[in-house]
């Protein structure tokens, strides 16, 4: 009885603003809505126009392309930056405060900002990027507005926003005892066979748990994209150059609040869901989770 | 633990997002009629509505004027909240190109005929409340791109597609720095200016009359061209720069009134002035704004119509749409009180005398962002001729509408 008293709180949040909402959203996948007249049940015509219908939905299975795309590059690339920066701080024994703040920064810095500093940075004419590869020869490039050039460019921004794994990575290193680290010094283990053999092992439930949680992140991804191809014209949401950085929800938040057809939005959000249960579950049953 | 951790947070993180919340409230007095407008973007602009406001309940003793200020950004999912839960306004503000869906679907009533007399009104700004021929709203103000020029590159601005090009390249060969116009995308924002340039060369998107797609047709096809053939005098690794044209990296570039106060505000050493569009044969633009619409489940709508004439009087439309950003849509205030504007503004009263407005579909927005800017995209980087992607573009619209030409 008192159980349920002190879960009440956790319990009608739950249920009023996510159990009912997503009742409600699957309901909708199956009418044709646009927020405004009753909704007509249509049965699962959304979901065979979503998946078959190229001219209501020209640009979903682009959409999708591109999002996978986008978090076969974005969470690797954000693992392997946090690890490396969880390595360094963890390595240095002054200041790991302050540089630790510094490298979080990126996480708690609004969207909108986020996507003007970028703007700038992949700027072609004045770009600090551009002046960075330009020192090593490479040519000036147009980085949000070549094609091929936007998920990369989009990636290594999530990489940049990757402080919460690398505080992680971070309790991860200090949770590897001390005894393991100096029995390997002991047996003659060098830095590089330290990091491959004992690290990398020990971090890997770490690791496990920020791949599962990375994917779901990267499939979502949204507010960063909707910013950074919002600006100049302000209007401009239709997802970059040639549709290269249309993100999945991105989509959907297009037909949703744009286009006028909730239904579809709801549908492609379970369409959505589906993909991460099915992608999650093969990550359960494949990646090795545990310690060794 | 782990599982269990990863199963709640994968839960939790795709069921966020699928919300939104609206209402709205009543307020005491005889009759009380509420008005949804965008948030004011000034105070001087809040000024300027109370005193329309107070001016309005003196007229109509024992009336009381709600005014409800959202922002831009959340208005339209606001609004569709309110029309779903049955709690919208009176009387309230409608972008152009909602117009022709909410009629569609009778959320909003039919202007009563002899309301007001449509020769008060600019016809572009009018026709964007049109559907099916019927008036569905009024304007309450109205704006448009036109031809950003910098004076120190530009010493007369183009009148004619061959002028622009002459100028264009001419820019860039004095300076291969510098380009010499700042050449729309295929975006979203690129296919809303793009049918000024069409109706620029003589010709239409759609005939919606007799269910007919012409924007792959000659006029249509030309005006993709003209931006096609502006570009190898205006690199896109130029014109991409921020605020190319505000830094003197363009000649000349479209763009609306909004561009104008930021420009002097953060360059102000730039000498700018704005012209109407180059054309080929019709002087031409397009238009945006905003509209206002009686809903049909609000109250009061004789007195909404009333508030609506209030606002697009001529003694009230100049500083209401000044206020809002716009241009007056009321005749006889653009003409009287055209000196009122700044000097880069009047290029924007010209363009507006020749505005076009959208064609009224319901799915426009749709079409516009997932036909026609792919298309103008795929015609700019040079993956399609400008005829072969219109002709897609316009293909996939009729399938998707239906229409058979």
């Amino acid at each position: 009885m008192v159980g349920w008293l002190l879960i009440t709180p956790a319990l009608v949040y739950f249920v009023v603003f996510l159990l009912y909402p997503a009742g409600a959203a699957l309901y909708y996948s199956f009418t044709d809505w646009n927020l405004r007249s009753p909704a007509e049940w249509v049965g699962l015509q959304n979901y065979s126009d979503l998946l078959f219908e190229d001219v209501k939905f020209p640009h979903f299975w682009k959409s999708v392309q591109v999002t996978i795309q986008y978090t076969l590059i974005a969470v690797p690339l954000t693992l392997i930056t946090a690890l490396g920066q969880a390595l360094l701080i963890n390595a240095i024994r002054r200041g790991s405060n302050l540089f630790r703040l510094l490298l979080f920064l990126p996480v708690v810095t609004a969207e909108a900002a986020v996507g003007a500093i970028w703007r700038w940075l992949y700027d072609p004419q004045y770009g600090l990027i551009n002046a960075i590869i330009g020192l090593f020869g490479i040519p000036k490039q147009n980085w949000l507005n070549t094609p091929e050039l936007v998920i990369p460019a989009l990636a290594f921004i999530a990489a940049w926003q990757c402080g919460i794994s690398m505080i992680i990575y971070l309790a991860g290193l200090k949770g590897i005892p001390d005894s393991i680290r100096e029995a390997s010094i002991i047996d003659g283990a060098g830095p590089v066979q330290r990091f491959w053999k004992v690290v990398v092992p020990m971090l890997r439930p770490t690791t496990f748990y920020l791949v599962v949680t990375g994917v779901i992140a990267a499939l979502q991804v949204f507010g960063l994209v909707y910013v950074i191809f919002s600006g100049g014209g302000g209007r401009s949401v239709t997802g970059g150059p040639e549709q290269s950085g249309l993100m999945y929800v991105l989509h959907l938040y297009l037909f949703a609040f744009r286009y006028d057809a909730m239904g579809a939005a709801c549908a492609m959000s379970f369409l959505l869901f589906l993909l991460i249960m099915i992608v999650t579950a093969l990550q359960f049953k494949f990646i090795k989770q545990e310690a060794a | 633990m782990i599982r269990r951790v990863t199963g709640a947070a994968a839960v939790a993180a795709l069921l966020a997002g699928l919300t939104a919340c609206g209402g709205s409230e009543e307020a005491a007095g005889s009759t009380t009629l509420t008005y949804w407008m965008f948030q004011d973007r000034t105070p001087q602009a809040g000024e300027v509505v109370e005193k329309i406001r107070t001016d309005f309940e003196k007229a109509n003793p024992g009336v009381t004027v709600k005014i409800v200020k959202i922002p831009k950004d959340d208005y339209n999912t606001k609004l569709s909240s309110a029309v779903a839960a049955n709690t919208v306004p009176d009387v309230g503000v409608l972008d152009q190109p909602l117009v022709a869906r909410y009629a569609m679907d009778g959320t909003i009533k039919e202007l009563p005929a002899g309301t007001v007399n449509e020769a008060d009104y600019f016809e572009g700004a009018l026709n964007t409340n049109r559907w099916n021929g019927k008036l569905y709203g009024l304007p309450i103000d109205h704006t448009a791109v036109a031809l950003f020029y910098n004076k120190k590159l530009v010493p007369t601005p183009p009148k004619t597609w061959d002028e622009l090009k002459q100028m264009s390249d001419a820019i860039h060969k004095a300076d291969p720095k510098v380009a010499g116009i700042v050449v729309p995308k295929g975006d979203g924002y690129g296919a809303w200016m793009w049918p000024g340039v069409v109706h620029g060369a003589g010709g239409e998107m759609v005939d919606e009359a007799n269910k007919k797609v012409l924007f792959d047709q000659g006029p249509a096809v030309e005006a993709l061209q003209l931006w096609v053939d502006l570009l190898p005098s205006s690199p896109r690794e130029i014109t991409d720069s921020e605020m190319a044209f505000a830094n003197g990296l363009a000649g000349m570039m479209i763009s609306g009134p909004w561009d104008v106060a930021t420009i002097k505000d953060q360059f102000p050493e730039l000498d700018f002035n704005v012209a109407p569009l180059p054309y080929k044969t019709t002087p031409a633009g397009n238009i945006g704004g905003e509209n206002a619409v009686v809903f049909t489940k609000g109250q009061n709508a004789d007195l909404a119509w009333k508030w609506l004439k209030h606002l697009t009087s001529s003694e009230n439309n100049t500083v209401y749409a000044q206020a809002l950003g716009g241009f007056p849509i009321n005749k006889a205030a653009a003409e009287r009180d055209a000196g009122s504007f700044g000097e880069q503004q009047q290029g924007f009263l010209e363009q507006l005398k020749v505005a076009h407005a959208r064609p009224a579909v319901p799915e426009w927005i749709q079409i516009n962002d997932e036909f026609i800017a792919p298309a103008i995209e795929a015609a700019l980087s040079g993956k399609q001729t400008s005829q072969q992607a219109l002709t897609e573009a316009a293909d996939k619209t009729r399938a998707l509408l239906g229409w058979n030409s």
